[in-house]
């Protein structure tokens, strides 16, 4: 079970994510950023239910396991949906939110497609369970790339909305860490404290988004020369 | 038009392919742990396969 290091942790993980929902509500940006407040939303509701679970069952259970790594695939979808909500922000200028709409189609279609066809390659019984393990992994690693490509787009376009690229940036921060403790984890595995680490980066985003609905307004704008040089 | 949509399936294809290669990478050089990136909660072990 869990010790109270871990619990606090959770707990102001979870504060955080209801706390991002009432600054966007506040500063009236609840709907310009509905995707990432419904991924938000959905963070809380999972972390309630999670907890009931795992205070119910232990965490060795399967019922907790199944719970946990389920959850984690809708919240998965859900980060993707809200990453697709920033690249519309991003290129709302050039009319291009069809062809957005489609390729995200295309690209969650053909990650679940690739991730049936690794699980039937594998194993000759397909399990829902490996399904979903397998579709989490993958869309993280698509969500990855995706942030990165889009943190390029933002350089590129000399995006000057101070509010919209913390929020990008927030979200490259939070991929980037836990890419780099779950490097560290395999290279150290028998360093105990990097397992702290890794519920304590999940309060990375929900800090850094409460923090740009708080204090960034949506009118406020960044010098591009403070941005980057990028060559045209 | 349909050289649009073109472009826009080859860019889909194009990350899913970058993003596959580069967990092909990471898997390849990690025992059998699990990257998740969704919340605070105590992490428990893989559901039986």
């Amino acid at each position: 079970m869990p010790g109270p290091v871990e619990y606090s942790i959770w707990l102001v993980c979870t504060v955080l994510e209801v706390a991002v929902v009432v600054c966007a509500a506040k500063s009236r940006s609840f709907r310009r950023y509905i995707l990432l407040n419904v991924y938000m939303g959905l963070s809380f509701l999972v972390s309630v239910g999670r907890y009931q679970v795992l205070s119910r069952a232990g965490m060795e259970s399967l019922e907790y396991s199944y719970f946990y790594y389920y959850s984690d695939l809708l919240l998965t979808i859900a980060l993707y949906f809200a990453l697709l909500n920033l690249y519309s922000l991003v290129f709302d200028e050039m009319k291009v939110e069809r062809y957005l709409r489609l390729g995200a189609i295309l690209l969650l279609g053909g990650t679940a497609w690739f991730s049936y066809g690794v699980i039937n390659q594998s194993s000759q019984k397909i399990l829902l369970s490996h399904f979903v393990y397998e579709l989490s992994q993958n869309l993280y690693f698509v969500g990855l790339v995706l942030t990165y490509a889009l943190w390029g787009a933002v350089l590129k376009l000399r995006e000057t909305r101070a509010r919209l690229i913390q929020l990008v940036l927030a979200l490259g921060v939070y991929f980037s860490a836990f890419a780099a403790n779950y490097a560290l984890q395999n290279l150290y595995p028998n360093i105990t404290v990097l397992h702290y680490v890794t519920p304590l980066l999940g309060c990375i985003l929900p800090a850094a988004w409460a923090y740009s609905f708080l204090r960034v307004s949506e009118d406020q704008r960044l010098a591009p020369s403070r941005l980057a040089e990028v060559p045209r | 038009m349909s050289r649009r949509l073109t472009a826009v399936a080859f860019l889909a294809m194009l990350v899913l392919a970058g993003a596959m290669g580069l967990k092909t990478v990471v898997v390849a050089h990690s025992g059998n742990s699990v990257i998740m990136a969704n919340g605070g909660a105590p992490q428990p072990p893989r559901p039986p396969q």
